[in-house]
């Protein structure tokens, strides 16, 4: 659609209100998070510093080094203060290191993972999905539907796992693909680090497949419903053309959507995966923070999780309106 | 040192580095003395083969050169020698740092002088202890000159910088004269007569143990211009982010002595490389690898895979229970069995609750079966069960009763006896022979097989005894830093702790975990609360007594007093497995549990 | 966590929302009564006799009354079955080395490492999946029903302040804020012994976190309910606003809040498990599903058994609800086939 000059400003408007809502958002969680973990009794981490048989003077030492001692108001002010005028997400508790440094060193790793499933995915997803509603209601569409909904009810790691006991080269029983902890980075070695992504590429996408393949089933059914189609059909163009100029292209839009919004959500639920293949990623950052309680990583990956599903949820609503003009005037 | 054989539960928490300032130690120490062969697998259905057990290993190198892959599903906790108190640490230390004494690899009881040039001679009234060092020992770059005794000194002396806070320096170093008001700086009882004399002075006549503790990585030399400011910064830079060698290897670093991002990647990687300016002339240390390639992460029955089939390779930390079974059923020349490397207990918390009541913790320790525990930890090849608290190898174990301990009732069966139990449980004054308080018990595991398994079986059978409990499984770091050491937090019991000594001395073992005022309000390594005035009293003299025999013996009475007081419900004495790849000589070190002596290990 | 059949559910309502008021609402509409269909019929009498007609929904439903009753009589069949309880260690049935052993007369499913009869622990963990899935969906919805009510229903600084709420509740991850919470729970529970550890800790984070969905497609019903002539009629009859919430709008809202909470069911079961797998669900020595499998993680290679049993417990009771909410969903909102060529 051609914006004219006032609906070009309508959008500008519009997109503004939407970031400084997203941004509002994102201090929101960050508040959020911090007085939920402020509040819950995790661990007094200047005491897991200090080591063994210490003296309250250094225990009182570390607290006041790492501002423990401060209000909960100035610790969040601080905290705020840093990410917003120098992305400083803090440092970790125990190792010291900067959180925005861990994750940035992780990210790679992520985004890897996250980029190979995601091209398998949607290829695997939309082509099964098409055939699925070309050819509905025949074995090959209960077949290919039927094995979706299983991949959707079965738990990733579960996945993992049995993908390693079967395929891993070391311990599978048909020893094809690297098994877990041979993730090597893509600067280091193309080679050694797309065999050891093939397995992990594969669990991560099976659930996301399966997912658009159906959502790509059932609207590519719906339009191949409208009349636009059987004006189509009558004017005698090919089926094949039909379907792939007319129909795929009407239906891929809520697969555009909601790709979007799983992009956001990937950088933790890739979790599980980098957890059962040993990926060194944010997901396995996040975790291991956790069971070692130490809340500036937790707090730094919860937020950059946030973000990427802000972002994406702006750029899909951006989209729309773009798409239907009826959004912007909410 | 605390016991710290962990395996993670698998990849979930293979990368869970352990992070924490002198918590996580593991066992330091190992059986390995000749005169006391007690195998944990002895009269066992699984019988030990030739090549298991390193005492008789061979420490002739096969090659000069190469490179050794390692893998390592832990990370390494601390890299500076003052802050490392891990066995799996002690094997990076050991290649890079030295310190005034170290053991060979097959010794646990034989120090030899490392930088020091002679044995410490100690003053007549044992309050002084006089140390020579070797000229021509030289630092890694960037600062390249030769260590002399002022290294030292600041060494010892930043143990006590909050920044730093060695984890053993006051019961070790504590009756240093002047020690008792040291934040970093000078310490008055250490003295410097010239550039290759050190000379400590003690409040206390305690020379003897002070000796021991010259083989611990603190007294390895740390140049003061280079470490001064690093130490300034809370916590210290110095073995987190830059740090100097003086042994036959270094961390792979930068020109400014950086090897943090460079030779260390935490949670991936680790990289040694021989550093230039060491002087084999000075050393016993053969050093025959060119390089050493640390892996850290990874799923351990993977890892255990890759290396039983791998050839230039080896397992850092103990190999997975499914791993050891394979390896001795198919690969039984790649693996090799330490028997004696520490104790894994739970512990009953004697200072609050239901078991302040003795015959209460009679009771737990008449009933738990270590037999199935020693069966979770991998069976008799890794584990036996535990009956006193001095182990196989330890002076005064024999002393104290050997592999039967002390003869008590509730110590007879180690498979577990409920007439027993419930005998002291009527004692207790519950006639049912069932706990009926109403108390419900805290008990804080530690994740991670056999971890997990230890604790479910000591929950089941204080379950069986009447007690409700409410049972959770942490991470080992804040199962030890926010429960089992906080006291405040009143912890019933904590299964997964256990101890081992820090050097050949009954003393490492017994003094820290349960000598009554060392019990402290956060890090507390005194995890049952043991506060008993006649015991602490005992520990006392027997601090001061000279001459091993002597000290065996009074350690060991402290032992078995320990034993009668119930303390704590014991599980078992660990041996510690070590698995390599075909192409690999491996050389265990005996005094560090048996972890691998990089030192020596070569490549066929 | 995998996102389940809810795929729909899940992203419908985070797609932008049509003008206030305006028509549509989200990809499923509310209950369309096409005209062929038999007046007189209340919507969830229509709703039943389509979804009776489900074969595969039908049996669905079949094998989750299957599961209900195996969790309630789990002692009983066990008994029966004559396999020691869930909570039996027995270290004889492991080998000289620690390792379980694998299927056998005694132990249909084989052992896991403390000996424990892996048959009567998977029998158990359908307690905790089932409890979880209903009683953490139940909560869920009731409190996204309510938001969405008064959101919709009132408009204005009430539906704005708790759609804000909805956006802010809907950025978090909930599986990395779950883990987090259930991690600082585990000892003592939280909120001064409001929320105790394990079981009672996840049921809290769905209620906390998994509302959003419902009250958004509530508040979506609810704004084009309002607008329906029957309201209308009601209020000129002088109707209070609770009797036009109870009396006119909740009953049509009955159906769809059926279908969406059973698409939220298999989600929450999967979230459990995927906590107790991390480490951080529920307590030792309670059977969990997904406890067990990380349990079977560090001996997949070498004790099949321990890895598969649970799995497929899991992976067929997760997709049982799936075909059920598809069926549900189905029912509710029959979709225009458009006839074959």
């Amino acid at each position: 659609m051609l914006a004219t000059r006032t609906e070009g400003g309508a959008i500008t408007r519009y997109i503004i209100r939407r970031v400084l809502w997203g941004i509002a958002l994102l201090f929101l969680v960050a508040a959020v998070t911090f007085v939920l973990f402020y509040v819950l009794p995790v661990a007094n981490p200047a005491q897991l510093r200090a080591g063994r048989n210490p003296s309250p003077r250094i225990v009182a030492d570390i607290s006041r080094e790492l501002g423990l001692d401060k209000p909960l108001y100035t610790q969040f002010y601080d905290y705020v203060k840093g990410v917003a005028l120098h992305f400083n997400l803090g440092y970790s508790f125990y190792s010291n290191a900067s959180v925005k440094s861990l994750i940035f060193e992780r990210l790679p790793a992520t985004i890897s993972l996250a980029a190979g499933g995601v091209v398998i995915w949607l290829v695997s997803g939309i082509s099964v999905g098409i055939i699925s509603a070309v050819r509905r209601r025949t074995w090959l569409d209960r077949a290919s539907m039927s094995t979706a909904l299983v991949f959707i009810s079965a738990p990733e790691y579960w996945l993992g796992l049995i993908a390693l006991f079967l395929f891993a080269s070391d311990i599978g029983k048909l020893r094809v693909f690297p098994g877990a902890g041979s993730y090597v980075g893509l600067s280091t070695d193309p080679g050694k680090w797309f065999t050891s992504l093939i397995l992990p590429w594969l669990v991560l996408a099976a659930t996301f497949a399966a997912i658009y393949a159906r959502l790509l089933r059932s609207s590519l059914l719906d339009v191949l419903g409208q009349d636009y189609i059987r004006t189509a059909r009558a004017k005698g163009l090919s089926e094949r053309r039909v379907i792939m100029r007319h129909g795929v292209r009407a239906a891929i839009t809520p697969i555009v959507t909601v790709l979007g919004l799983d992009l956001g959500t990937l950088l933790a639920g890739a979790l599980l995966v980098e957890v059962v293949f040993d990926i060194p990623g944010v997901g396995r950052l996040n975790y291991d923070a956790i069971t070692h309680s130490d809340f500036p990583i937790i707090q730094g990956t919860v937020l950059l999780a946030a973000l990427f599903i802000v972002v994406a949820n702006i750029l899909v609503d951006i989209s729309y309106a773009y798409l239907d003009p009826r959004v912007r005037f909410k | 040192m605390f016991n710290h054989h962990h395996r993670w539960r698998g990849a979930a928490l293979s990368a869970a580095a352990v992070l924490i300032a002198g918590l996580l130690a593991a066992a330091l120490g190992a059986c390995g003395s000749s005169e006391n062969t007690s195998s944990a697998a002895a009269g066992t259905s699984v019988p030990l083969k030739a090549g298991e057990s390193p005492l008789g290993q061979q420490l002739a190198g096969k090659k000069r050169g190469g490179t050794l892959t390692v893998y390592d599903h832990g990370d390494f906790e601390h890299l500076d020698p003052g802050e490392a108190y891990f066995a799996e640490d002690y094997t990076v230390l050991s290649a890079t740092q030295r310190p005034l004494y170290s053991y060979p690899p097959n010794s646990a009881t034989k120090l030899e002088p490392d930088v020091a040039a002679g044995p410490p001679v100690i003053s007549a009234g044992g309050t002084t202890v006089t140390v020579h060092i070797k000229p021509h020992i030289y630092f890694s770059p960037p600062v390249n000159r030769e260590v002399n005794s002022g290294d030292i000194a600041y060494a010892i002396e930043r143990g006590a910088n909050p920044n730093v806070a060695c984890p053993y320096f006051t019961p070790y170093f504590g009756d240093l004269v002047g020690a008792e008001k040291a934040a970093g700086g000078p310490i008055s009882g250490i003295e410097m007569p010239d550039k290759y004399t050190i000379v400590f002075h003690l409040t206390k006549p305690t020379a003897a143990l002070l000796s021991g503790a010259l083989s611990l990585p603190l007294s390895a030399p740390v140049p003061p211009e280079f470490a001064k400011p690093l130490d300034a910064h809370h916590p210290t830079t110095y073995g987190s982010e830059y740090v100097v060698a003086s042994g036959p290897y270094m961390l792979k670093s930068n020109s400014k002595g950086k090897f943090l991002g460079i030779g260390y990647q935490p949670g991936k990687s680790a990289t040694l490389v021989r550093n230039p300016n060491w002087n084999p002339h000075t050393d016993f240390r053969p050093a025959y690898l060119d390089r050493i390639d640390i892996n850290i992460g990874g799923e351990p029955t993977v890892i255990g895979q890759q290396v039983l089939k791998g050839e230039d390779v080896v397992q850092n930390d103990n190999p997975a229970q499914s791993i050891v079974k394979e390896a001795y059923e198919h690969f039984p020349q790649q693996i090799t069995f330490t028997p004696g490397s520490g104790t894994y207990y739970a512990s009953l918390n004697n200072a609050h609750g239901p078991f302040t009541n003795i015959n209460l913790r009679k009771a737990v320790w008449a009933a738990l079966n270590r037999g199935a525990i020693v069966k979770v930890r991998g069976g008799p090849l890794v584990a036996a069960p535990m009956t006193h608290f001095l182990y196989p190898s330890v002076a005064g174990y024999e002393e104290a009763g050997g592999p039967a301990g002390p003869k008590v009732d509730y110590n007879e069966h180690p498979e577990g006896d409920m007439a027993v139990a419930q005998k002291y449980m009527k004692l207790a004054g519950y006639p049912s022979g069932k706990y009926t308080g109403g108390k419900t018990l805290q008990v804080v595991g530690a994740t991670g097989e056999p971890e997990e398994g230890a604790a479910q079986i000591v929950n089941q059978t204080l379950q069986n005894l009447g007690f409700k409990t409410h049972l959770s499984i942490l991470d080992k770091s804040v199962m030890y830093g926010k429960y089992c050491g906080v006291p405040a937090q009143e912890i019933d019991v904590c299964p997964n702790v256990g101890w081992g000594r820090d050097f050949a001395d009954p003393q490492t073992v017994l003094y820290a975990p349960f000598y009554g005022p060392a019990i402290s309000p956060s890090g507390n390594a005194n995890w049952s609360q043991v506060n008993n005035p006649q015991i602490n009293a005992a520990m006392e003299k027997a601090t001061l007594v000279v001459g091993e025999p002597a000290r065996a013996q009074a350690w060991a009475k402290i032992d078995e007093e320990l034993v009668h007081q119930a303390v704590v419900a014991p599980e078992v004495y660990a041996s510690l497995a070590n698995i390599e790849g075909r192409g690999v000589a491996g050389v265990d070190e005996l005094w560090n549990d048996g972890n691998w002596d990089y030192d020596f290990t070569s490549l066929k | 966590m995998t996102t389940g059949a809810a795929d729909i559910l899940v992203r419908g309502p985070l797609q932008p929302e049509p003008a206030r008021g305006g028509a549509g609402s989200g990809p499923v509409g509310p209950l369309d009564v096409d005209a062929g269909d038999i007046a007189a019929r209340s919507p969830l009498q229509l709703f039943w006799r389509r979804f009776r007609s489900d074969r595969v929904a039908v049996v669905s439903l079949g094998f989750i009354a299957l599961l209900v009753v195996v969790a309630l009589a789990a002692p009983l069949i066990v008994q029966i079955a004559g396999v020691p309880g869930p909570n039996v260690q027995n270290p004889n049935a492991t080998d000289a080395f620690g390792s379980p052993l694998g299927p056998s007369a005694a132990h249909p499913f084989g052992v896991d490492q403390l000996g424990r009869d892996v048959f009567a622990r998977v029998l158990y963990g359908t307690r905790v999946s089932l409890e979880v899935g209903i009683i953490g969906t139940a909560l869920a919805t009731l409190i996204g029903a309510v938001f969405g009510l008064l959101s919709g229903f009132y408009g204005g600084w009430v539906d704005t302040l708790l759609s804000r709420a909805t956006d802010v509740a809907l950025c978090f991850p909930i599986l990395l804020l779950g883990l987090g919470i259930s991690a600082a729970c585990q000892v003592r529970g939280c909120a001064a012994g409001a929320i105790q550890p394990g079981v009672s800790t996840i049921i809290a984070i769905i209620a906390l976190f998994n509302w959003t969905y419902i009250a958004r497609i509530v508040r979506g019903q609810v704004l084009s309910l309002r607008e329906q002539e029957f309201v209308a009629a009601a209020r000129s009859l002088g109707a209070s606003n609770a009797r036009i919430v109870f009396g006119e709008i909740l009953p049509n809202l009955t159906a769809p809040l059926i279908v969406y909470a059973s698409l939220l069911i298999p989600l929450n079961i999967l979230l459990e498990a995927a906590l107790s797998y991390l480490g951080v669900g529920v307590h030792a020595p309670t059977a969990s599903w997904g406890q067990m499998l990380a349990q079977a993680t560090p001996i997949f290679n070498t004790a099949w058994w321990y890895m598969t049993f649970p799995g497929i417990a899991l992976l067929l009771t997760v997709l049982a609800f799936n075909l059920l909410g598809d069926g549900l969903q189905d029912a509710l909102n029959p979709r225009t086939v458009p006839q074959p060529h």
